[in-house]
């Protein structure tokens, strides 16, 4: 008896302090808790909400009604993209143009940066990374002015070509849809190649030196140190990068269709983001166009988590 | 470094050779179009449609950035631009990094909470659609406030910034703490000062994405009432409209018949790279000081 009110006592008073512990601990924490209210409340509604958004994708959603007067109409519109005819069209470009990203826009940068590695003056180097670099800065809406003025009927690629007798008339390749592939590829390209140089740069600069050494007794050419030496230390980097490539296979690009897609290269230039963006805005089918952009960014995210897995267990590292 | 081990035979001559052409090549393929709308812009427009116009304007003229500046509402398009960039920059700096202050301070019971909230963030997100439509709800379409609100706290700046500022030593703080200093007072005057390097590249980061971007401006303004300059220059680019005005202003004054839309997309498209071109050893800097920050996870 008198252990059992012991014991409850003691509960009590361990209760209490318990309670005076909290109570201490946010009057201690209370100026960090009041920005933190800030900062949680942020996110929930610009982050959070817009996630609860895709719960209209279960309903016959309109603006202007609410969600309780909206019918629900279940995997409706999930069902639906895919009886479309479109969806194949869109899927193929989506990985068409991903898939000539990863495979020619991966390997050009690694040449560049085997290139301006074996650069002997220092400042020509310099010079070259910088102006590789600059067209990363600029905005898509410049890139795609950019190359509305060179292609152009009047540009100066025409105007070069039909000077030289190679072309009789001017080679029209915007709004062409058969080169929007080649097209979207270079511009990507000539936008990207710079920027992502500079991570191989960077590993190459990390490789040991002494295997340059090594490799110099046991008479190793400059190609040799490449191939032997440069190309297996930078191995990692190069493994990672490809594998969480492969984690944005979905993530097609979105400005550059916008802006170098016109009506007639739709059949090529149309992928999964910029059909949310027609459908959903555009055309203001809200509810079909939530369920399929959150359908591509589950698989998306699943790319992601799967392509780190791997990546972790490969190489060690991952992003995620 | 490797010049030292090798000794350069007649091939590796070759290959230099042919490397620096290579190279050199595409600095031209890079550098070109830009000198190519840089001259168009400074050049008469129907002159320039004789083509033959390669390396210097050939009939010098202002009046393509004349005409944009008194007819085109271009000194407007600017001038939100880079009020965008600076409202954008500075509080997107200011509450991201204080975020990362937050949860850096060791014993606060929030932190991980915090943080793990915000990494999801990073990787799930509800959409176009539902966040434009939550946009609409919020009534912040057709304001300014929508360019910076939006983007006031950012998960992957948090990570910069806190991989920074968890090399700080705590005693820094807590004696500020001891002197009844205020946890705000400690961010702006203590902990802030000492991350300089981390909040220039974020600035740099936030700047260049805030003048470069264009399609939240097209999707919560149509109105046009706050267009940035990126998007007047896709207005003359694309829209059948704006082309067809200039077309007609054109056709109606005396002083315009010379202008031709390649001429004025060509000055456009300088004033809006000028800015990035001329902050650019700047950025370049910062920007690769970034990558390496990012590089490093705790």
């Amino acid at each position: 008896m008198e252990q059992q009110v012991e014991n409850r006592i003691k509960l009590q008073k361990e209760r209490g302090s318990r309670l005076s512990r909290i109570g201490k601990r946010l009057k201690r924490e209370k100026e960090l808790w009041a920005i933190n209210i800030f900062a949680l409340g942020w996110v929930f509604v610009f982050a959070y909400m817009p996630m609860y958004g895709i719960i209209y994708s279960f309903f016959d959603y309109f603006p202007g009604k609410s969600l309780s007067e909206s019918k629900f109409v279940g995997l409706k519109y999930y069902q639906e993209f895919f009886s479309l005819p479109d969806v194949w069209l869109i899927i193929r470009n989506t990985l068409v143009i991903s898939t000539l990203g990863l495979t020619i826009g991966f390997v050009a940068p690694i040449i560049l940066a085997l290139l301006i590695n074996e650069i002997r003056s220092r400042s020509f180097k310099k010079i070259i990374q910088t102006i590789t670099y600059l067209p990363h800065f600029v905005s898509w809406i410049v890139v795609a002015s950019l190359i509305f003025t060179m292609f152009g009927s009047e540009g100066v690629v025409n105007d070069v070509l039909i000077r030289l007798g190679i072309l009789d008339e001017p080679f029209q390749l915007l709004g062409r849809g058969e080169y929007f592939w080649a097209l979207l590829t270079s511009a990507n390209l000539w936008k990207g190649i710079g920027w992502s140089s500079i991570i191989y740069i960077a590993a190459i600069a990390g490789v040991d030196q002494e295997l340059y050494q090594a490799g110099a007794v046991d008479g190793l050419g400059r190609f040799g140190m490449a191939w032997h030496i440069t190309l297996p230390g930078i191995r990692p980097t190069v493994l990672l990068l490809f594998i969480l490539g492969i984690g944005t296979l979905l993530n097609a690009g979105f400005e550059q269709q916008l802006l170098l897609g016109t009506p007639t290269t739709r059949e090529y230039h149309e992928v999964i983001d910029t059909y949310v963006y027609r459908y959903g805005i555009q055309l203001g089918r809200y509810s079909f166009a939530t369920a399929v952009g959150l359908m591509s960014s589950i698989l998306g995210l699943a790319l992601v988590l799967i392509t780190n897995k791997i990546s972790k267990k490969m190489t060690g590292m991952s992003i995620v | 470094m490797k010049a030292a081990y090798v000794k350069n035979s007649v091939g590796g001559r070759i290959f230099d050779l042919f490397n620096v052409v290579t190279l050199v090549l595409l600095a031209f393929v890079m550098l070109y179009p830009f000198w190519n709308q840089l001259i168009i812009s400074f050049n008469v427009g129907i002159d320039t449609s004789r083509g033959g116009l390669y390396f210097w304007p050939r009939e010098f003229t202002l009046d393509n950035y004349v005409y944009m500046f008194n007819k085109g509402g271009l000194g407007k398009g600017a001038l939100i631009s880079v009020l965008r960039v600076v409202v954008g920059t500075v509080t997107t700096l200011f509450c991201s990094g204080l975020l990362a202050y937050i949860t850096t301070v060791r014993w606060y019971s929030g932190r991980r909470f915090t943080r793990f909230v915000f990494l999801i963030t990073m990787y799930f997100s509800g959409g176009l659609v539902p966040t434009y439509l939550l946009m609409n709800q919020l009534n912040l379409v057709e304001t300014f406030t929508i360019y910076w609100l939006p983007g006031l706290f950012s998960a992957y700046y948090m990570l910069l910034i806190s991989s920074y500022m968890y090399n700080l030593p705590d005693a820094l703080s807590e004696s500020a703490r001891m002197d009844g200093c205020g946890e705000l007072r400690i961010y702006v005057q203590i902990i802030a000062p000492l991350c300089l390097p981390v909040f220039a590249a974020v600035a740099v980061f936030s700047a260049v994405g805030h003048w470069n971007s264009w399609f939240d401006v097209m999707l919560y303004n149509s109105s046009g009432n706050w267009d940035t300059l990126q998007v007047y220059l896709r207005k003359i680019l694309l829209d059948i409209e704006q082309i067809s005005k200039l077309m007609n202003d054109q056709q109606q004054m005396e002083e315009m018949r010379k202008l031709t839309p390649v001429s004025i997309r060509a000055s456009t498209t300088i004033l809006v790279t000028l800015p990035i071109v001329a902050a650019y050893p700047f950025m370049q800097k910062y920007f690769i000081g970034g990558i390496t920050i990012g590089a490093v996870k705790e």
